[in-house]
């Protein structure tokens, strides 16, 4: 099997998208060539460091890359549409009906000076088809505060700036589903939260995709919350996938690209007695002055002679588990190309 | 003698709620020791950071560096303890100013408390670049920091604390702004001074791994509301939770390990109270603790001495049931390192 399936129960497809910021010489690819496909009761997460292109690949799923960045090549696909070319109006509507997103720190989902109950009821009122009478949408708003572990009474007539960083995250996802989409996409939900407010997200992401049957996309950068709530993970390097695979097959250690390696053990982890953890040397290379061949090379303990002028190929084996390696796939057996 | 002493300090904002936002806290630490705070959001870390850095004076209580209170300290006195102590951020991009080349950053501090002169500034600037892991040319401190990124804005912050030769550092949350992939690395620049030059660190952070990975051989202070409710050897502390707060956290603490993730859950998880305020009467944490008796709402736990340098403020701290994630031996094999 290959890295896009387009059976039914495909929602989201990335086929071969790039994606620019800027124009001509000063201009840079922050996702390149990238593959691939979100199917339907999924928790996908997108990682990687910062500048790796993450966010922008999440944007691109609701067609709101921010300026100056633009699409300049391949398309995503939602339930099969082409969204790269849909009209403005098809777009907005796919999007209130389908596709939600919540931003990183809750940022610009609220109206500060209008409390959240109202906001809520405006966008009730804007959607009619969705809840007819909005006294239902109300109290599928009061259910989804409820999931969220939030007081509804309180919440509902609260502003903005009463609530602290933690709640104000999940009253943003509580609002992103209010108008119950097949997908909700979150960027870094639980950066900049403490531990407990974290464990409540990552506790509340899996309840409402085990409630409400949601399909899940999130970014972020922290591998732990990784493999306590994705089912499947994309892992991306200066603007490249280098492993996509089940959460299982990227942390098991027999088959991972070396930067996934690297992170893992660059993680102090709580339970890690008398281990070492290893820091990863280098930057991530600024992405207008690219190494020529596989862009990890010059970080990287297992790079030989190859690696330093030719792109490492996203391989696979026959579960779908894919790896940007020379090196690695060589070492595995067998392997079959990818079409991505 | 003691590097630092904080003794029943409490200390309420004046633009604040006007409820305390530390209580009676008493904390000391000795040369060269690391001491973490840790606990969630608003309990008050960067507060007492900031008063141990002398930014603030407490309300009441007092703080002391090697034996004087910090608040009677007068001139060459005042001087040399402002030298000794030094703070470095979170932010490493709010916390130098963009105005200023790197060279006028580091140089000021040095020539004031004359480690340096005119003519020799220069080569210590640069030696100061070197140690911290940055180019040391004099090209570079020419730069300014909009054109540095995160990691190595953050070295900068870390020279100018060491360009002053401290003996303490209060270092708060310097890691959570930087990649990953440059944590480590920066821990391993601070633990490097500690070894090297017995600089001592009040370290704050809410990651524990950070924490655990930092403060080896050191103490955890875990605080709660503005309380000190935990505080001990960092391995004891984390091995053997004798709050249920702090067991609370550890327990909270996401898994890198998909296997260990799903056994844990297929266990069914206990219902906590993972939020909510502090209790107001009795014991700070009542309100959330799921060992909460009738004494417990009615009289506020001393601060006591369990044995081994570790003191808890609760009632039942036998009563506090082992973690249960923390057993390594139940990961997968080739599971990541836990
Ligand atoms: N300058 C200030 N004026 C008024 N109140 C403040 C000020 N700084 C902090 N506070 C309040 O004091 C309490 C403790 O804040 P503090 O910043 O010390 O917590 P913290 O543990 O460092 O939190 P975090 O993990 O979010 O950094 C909070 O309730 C906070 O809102
Ligand atoms: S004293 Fe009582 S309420 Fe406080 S932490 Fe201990 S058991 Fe819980
Ligand atoms: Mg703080």
């Amino acid at each position: 099997m290959n890295s896009v399936n387009t059976d039914d129960q495909t929602l989201l497809e990335i086929d071969d998208l790039t994606v620019a910021f800027g124009d001509g010489a000063g201009s840079v690819r922050a996702v390149e060539n990238v593959s691939l496909s979100v199917a339907a009761g999924e928790i996908y997460a997108l990682v990687g460091e910062s500048g790796c292109g993450k966010s922008t690949l999440a944007y691109s799923m609701l067609q709101i890359v921010p300026q100056p960045g633009r699409i300049i090549g391949g398309d995503v696909r939602f339930r099969g549409r082409g969204m790269v070319t849909m009209s403005k109006r098809d777009l907005n509507a796919l999007r209130s009906a389908e596709l939600a997103m919540v931003f990183q720190g809750a940022m610009n989902a609220f109206n500060p000076v209008v409390t959240i109950g109202t906001q809520v009821d405006h966008i009730l009122q804007a959607h009619p088809e969705v809840f007819p009478d909005p006294k239902e949408g109300r109290n599928h708003f009061e259910h989804l505060l409820e999931l969220v572990q939030l007081p509804p009474k309180r919440i509902w007539k609260s502003f903005e700036s009463q609530l602290s960083g933690g709640m104000k995250q999940r009253v943003a996802i509580a609002v992103a589903l209010l108008l119950q989409p097949s997908v909700v996409i979150l960027d870094e939900p639980t950066t900049a939260l403490d531990v407990l407010n974290q464990r409540l997200v990552i506790d509340i992401l899996k309840d409402l995709h085990r409630d409400l049957g949601v399909t899940i996309v999130f970014v972020t950068h922290d591998l732990a919350v990784v493999a306590e709530v994705a089912t499947r993970v994309a892992v991306m390097y200066a603007g490249r996938l280098v492993e996509t695979g089940t959460v299982e097959e990227i942390f098991k250690a027999e088959r991972r690209h070396p930067y996934v390696e690297a992170l893992i053990n660059a993680i102090p982890s709580v339970l890690d007695v008398g281990l070492t953890v290893e820091p990863i040397g280098g930057a991530v290379p600024n992405l207008a002055d690219l190494p020529a061949g596989c862009r990890f090379a010059p970080r990287c303990g297992l790079a030989e002679e190859i690696c330093q002028h030719t792109e490492p190929p996203l391989l696979g084996d026959d579960g779908g588990h894919l790896v940007a390696c020379h090196v690695v796939n060589r070492n595995a057996v067998p392997m079959e190309v990818s079409e991505a | 003698m003691s590097l630092l002493d904080v003794q029943n300090v409490t200390h309420t904002y004046d633009t604040g709620t006007g409820r305390p936002v530390l209580h009676n806290v008493d904390l000391s630490t000795k040369e060269g020791e690391i001491v973490a705070l840790v606990g969630e959001s608003g309990c008050g870390k960067s507060t007492l950071g900031r008063l141990i850095a002398g930014l603030h004076e407490p309300s009441s209580g007092s703080v002391s560096f090697e034996g004087s209170d910090i608040a009677g300290l007068r001139g060459k006195r005042r001087k040399e303890w402002r030298r000794h102590v030094q703070m470095v951020h979170q932010d490493p991009y709010g916390s130098l100013n963009p105005g200023l080349t790197i060279g006028s950053t580091l140089a000021p501090g040095m020539l004031q408390h004359k480690l340096a002169n005119r003519r020799t500034v220069q080569a210590e600037m640069i030696k100061l670049l070197q140690q911290v892991g940055l180019d040391a040319t004099p090209v570079f401190l020419q730069r300014y920091p909009h054109q540095l990124s995160g990691g190595q804005r953050q070295r900068v912050s870390i020279a100018r604390a060491i360009s002053l030769q401290p003996k303490l550092i209060v270092a708060d949350e310097v890691t959570s702004m930087l990649d990953v992939s440059m944590r480590v690395a920066i821990l391993d620049l601070l633990l490097s001074f500690q070894r090297d030059r017995g600089i001592g660190f009040v370290f704050i952070s809410h990651d524990f791994g950070v924490v655990r990975y930092f403060a080896q051989g050191g103490r955890i202070a875990v605080m709660f509301y503005g309380y000190i409710v935990e505080e001990g050897p960092v391995e004891d502390l984390i091995k053997s939770p004798s709050h249920p707060y702090t067991h609370m956290l550890l327990q909270a603490i996401p898994v890198p390990d998909p296997v260990l993730v799903r056994k844990r859950d297929e266990q069914g998880s206990s219902p906590e109270r993972l939020t909510g305020e502090p209790s107001t009467k009795g014991c700070v944490f009542a309100n959330r603790c799921p060992l909460v008796q009738d004494v417990c709402r009615k009289e506020a736990p001393p601060l006591k001495d369990i044995g081994s340098g570790h003191r808890t403020a609760c009632f039942f701290s036998d009563e506090i049931p082992p973690l249960k994630h923390l057993t390594v031996d139940e990961a997968s094999p080739q599971a990541t390192r836990l």
